[in-house]
């Protein structure tokens, strides 16, 4: 039997892991060594080489694949009880192990030989340009096969921003992105930590905008830099092998230290959307085109009760409450549609929905006043 | 111009936010003994299991008191001089000047008329001292999100009596309660027993009526209610009357007319009271000065239409106020929903203008351990002509839909286990609708999840006639509601 809403209630704050206790700081130290030893050696080359994997990734995509199965089990055990949650956490499931873990292991068999020595094989397609961002290299575009190179751009310019007008970019955030599917299942005990103060949301602005920006920017000059050719001084920087240039820094700050050391390696401390709300391009770019397409999270009038568990349990660190309480349906570009400050609202105030025209009820506010 | 509200709660403070809003120079001052922030009463119950921290519960940064130039003083109002136009305060603080008054001091709990009802290891479940009671008594403290900020900031300012005293807890000498009960069968009653559910208890649940909340929802609504609590420990013990606590100097047994049961904690959740007993007319050494507000029998301050009460330039809102029903009757509305219209509308008479409280159409929503519930319209009442269409849905989802008729047209709704949007269901209550029309346009009032599959209600029980009126534990209304005529 579906019971709509939380089923039983939590015990987050009096469980020391999910407090920031020590347990959560060595989990933080463990993880962000983890992603450090990941990134910038080649540690775990060898045990790639024993289980008989093309390379370290291979062994980092198994990681991250069983640590969102024992997050869903976890996830599902407390909000199974919905269908959202339940057909979401299986999309996410179903995407991570098909497109993110088993087509990259048995591409050789489709691609065979391999069209160029550049390519490994490594082909995730539900990791879109920008938040993949060597996918729309030229150089890698090159070396790819033709409909994978064809779907990488149709993915970026069509797919995602219809997709983001009609369902909002929760269709890419919380149901196919890998990194949302790990932020929802292993760092769901973590979400409440999300800061939701003022500050934490003008951070939020200062910091994810930019490296839109950074994103979209730097691919046009690697591209033109491919186009023009532009050689010698202007190609060292902008694409160069070394560490200084734009391609190199790029994929250091922002595909690994901020999406990986500290993206992942904070769940304990700040939640589980740090990199999500703070640096991702694609959900910059997403929530711009959420802003102009029919996802809102509706608000029936009057009926909130003020008690803060929207706004506590928003893993992006909207203060959803103050919209219910001012009975304003809203539509917010940070928001990924997950779905749990409508789960856990105990007077079903909110709902999650595409309509046509957003605007259409925002007046139907009924005031307790008559004047005379 | 001087604004002086007794209670930080959301009457208080909904009224404070209308006034500021238009008036950005008047002096506001908001008198409350019970917390520095303004918080969600309703939400008292995740605090104690953990779900939400006592900042959480909080719907205002902290700094709202500063941004809006609100000053704030943490003392217990011990009476009122409406001729020298002033608030007394407890201890050694100088009374507070006001030109307008308003009274937002809400309820206190109702205390157990039964001998024992003030042994240790007895509390209540209303206010933010019985939070920390209650914290306490369960798991030994609060969570890891701590404390409010000065939660004895009014200890030096407060009277014997105060509900806002702290309650010493039994934690240290018995450690966590292994009988714990719950006496009252309402709203509070039913939170306490889920916060026992969630620290891991089977606490005992004495209803004095035939079912659970017979005031909101009739027996076959309560029995899945009930249902529900059982499936999770709660020992639901139904038409059962308390006589008496007992023990030695703490609680160790409930004694009810069916008998003698063991107990090592307990909550009454029998009710609220106007919190107004300090409201008398005193110049502050005990001798009256002008005339206090009239208060009605049960000690709710008496207001017109207009929430004023009888002494000059006073007014009153929220759970205190006795405020006058459509059948001609009155008493106070003692709703998160009420109080926060009542707090907008003082707001209005607060800055001068001549405006009246219009609450329209009823609406409620509560959840029921996990079975959401929302009313809206006219239900339980006993209309004499009223009749009843019931229908229950047991398959992939299970709720209840009960429609109220009053002759031909629909009044009433009272639906559980599915999400509804009460304002399109006042709407057609308004709209004097047929019942053959609302059951063809029920699907527009759903506010379920996505994903939720539809509410589909077969043709043969479409057809089924309603029935006589749901039988209900109160007095039918003096006079027809008004909007009927």
């Amino acid at each position: 039997m579906d019971l709509q809403g939380q089923n039983g209630l939590e015990t987050t704050f009096r469980e020391g892991w999910r407090s920031r206790n020590w347990l959560a700081w060595i989990v933080a130290v463990v993880l962000i060594a983890f992603y450090v030893d990941l990134y910038f050696t080649d540690h775990l080359q060898p045990v790639a080489e024993a289980l008989g994997l093309r390379s370290k990734w291979f062994v980092y995509a198994a990681l991250y694949t069983l640590a969102m199965a024992g997050g869903a089990v976890y996830y599902l055990r407390k909000h199974g009880n919905s269908r959202y949650n339940r057909w979401r956490i299986a999309t996410n499931l179903a995407v991570q192990s098909v497109l993110a873990f088993t087509l990259p292991f048995v591409a050789p068999l489709f691609f065979s030989p391999s069209p160029s020595d550049d390519w490994k094989y490594e082909y995730f397609a539900a990791s879109i340009w920008p938040l993949d961002w060597y996918s729309m290299h030229p150089s890698v575009l090159g070396s790819i096969p033709l409909i994978l190179a064809l779907f990488t751009i149709v993915s970026a310019f069509v797919i995602a921003p219809m997709a983001a007008y009609f369902f909002g970019k929760r269709w890419y955030c919380s149901w196919v992105c890998g990194c949302g599917a790990l932020a929802n299942t292993a760092g769901d005990p973590w979400r409440h930590l999300t800061a939701t103060s003022t500050r934490s949301w003008k951070f939020e602005k200062a910091a994810i905008y930019p490296i839109m920006f950074l994103a979209i920017g730097s691919t046009f000059l690697l591209i033109l830099d491919a186009v023009a050719d532009l050689g010698g001084f202007w190609h060292q920087v902008i694409s160069g092998g070394d560490w200084w240039s734009m391609k190199s820094l790029y994929g250091l700050v922002v595909a690994s230290i901020l999406a990986g050391v500290v993206g992942v390696g904070l769940y304990p401390l700040f939640g589980a959307r740090v990199w999500c709300r703070n640096f991702c391009p694609m959900a910059a770019l997403l929530g711009l085109q959420q802003k102009l397409g029919r996802f809102r999270i509706a608000v029936k009038p009057d009926m909130c009760i003020s008690c803060g568990n929207c706004t506590t349990y928003c893993e992006m660190g909207i203060d959803v409450r103050s919209y219910a309480q001012a009975n304003e349906s809203f539509t917010r570009a940070s928001c990924v549609g997950c779905g749990m400050c409508a789960h856990v609202c105990p007077r079903g105030v909110l709902r999650l929905e595409n309509v046509k025209n957003v605007q259409r009820d925002k007046a139907r506010v009924r005031l307790p006043v008559v004047d005379l | 111009m001087r604004i002086v509200i007794i209670g930080n709660g959301v009457a208080g403070i909904e009224a404070a936010l209308v006034v500021r809003q238009r008036e950005p120079s008047w002096e506001i001052t908001i008198v409350s003994e019970e917390s520095d922030h303004f918080f969600s009463r309703t939400a008292l119950m995740w605090v104690v299991s953990g779900q939400l921290s006592q900042r959480c519960i909080e719907p205002h940064e902290r700094d709202l008191y500063a941004r809006m130039e609100l000053t704030r003083v943490r003392a217990r109002a011990v009476g009122l001089d409406t001729e020298g136009r002033r608030v007394l305060l407890a201890g050694d603080l100088d009374p507070v000047p006001y030109d307008r008054l308003l009274i937002a001091c809400g309820s206190r709990p109702r205390p157990g008329p039964w001998p024992g009802a003030d042994l240790p290891g007895v509390g209540h479940f209303v206010t933010m001292q019985d939070l920390e009671w209650l914290e306490t008594e369960l798991h030994g403290g609060p969570s890891h999100g701590g404390r409010p900020p000065r939660p004895d900031a009014h200890l030096a300012h407060t009277t014997e009596g105060s509900p806002y005293r702290p309650r010493p807890s039994l934690f240290g000498a018995r450690g966590r309660p292994r009988a714990p009960a719950v006496i009252g069968g309402g709203l509070i009653g039913i939170e306490a027993a889920e916060v026992m559910v969630a620290a891991g208890l089977r606490p005992r649940f004495f209803i004095r009526e035939e079912w659970f909340w017979p005031i909101a929802i009739d027996e076959a609504e309560s029995t899945w209610v009930a249902d529900r609590m059982r499936e999770h420990g709660v020992d639901v013990r139904l038409e059962e009357n308390v006589e008496a606590l007992e023990g030695d100097d703490h609680v160790e047994r409930v004694i009810t007319d069916r008998g003698e049961y063991e107990c090592d904690h307990c909550v009454v959740a029998i009710g609220v009271i106007p919190n107004t007993d300090w409201l008398g007319a005193s110049d502050g050494e005990g001798r009256p000065r002008g005339e206090a507000p009239a208060l009605d029998d049960g000690g709710g301050i008496v207001v017109d239409a207009g929430l004023a009460t009888s002494a000059d330039d006073v007014f009153a809102a929220g759970d205190c106020a006795s405020v006058p029903w459509f059948d001609g009757s009155r008493r106070p509305e003692q709703l998160w929903y009420t109080a926060r219209a009542q707090g907008r509308v003082a707001g209005r008479r607060l800055l001068g203008d001549r405006v009246a409280y219009d609450r329209g159409v009823w609406f409620n929503s509560a959840k029921l351990m996990d079975v959401e519930y929302t009313t809206a319209g006219w239900v339980n009442l006993n209309l004499e002509d009223e009749r009843n269409w019931f229908f229950e849905e047991r398959g992939a989802v299970r709720s209840t839909t009960r429609i109220v008729l009053s002759g031909e047209r629909v009044v009433g709704f009272n639906l559980l286990g599915r999400r509804w949007d009460h304002a399109v269901l006042m709407r057609w209550i308004e709209e004097h609708r047929s019942l053959g029309w609302v059951l063809d346009h029920l699907a527009e009032a759903s506010f379920d999840t996505e994903l939720v599959p539809p509410l589909v209600i077969p043709e043969e029980a479409r057809r089924r006639p309603p029935a006589g009126p749901a039988p209900s534990k109160i007095d039918p209304p003096k006079a027809a509601p008004r909007f009927m005529g």
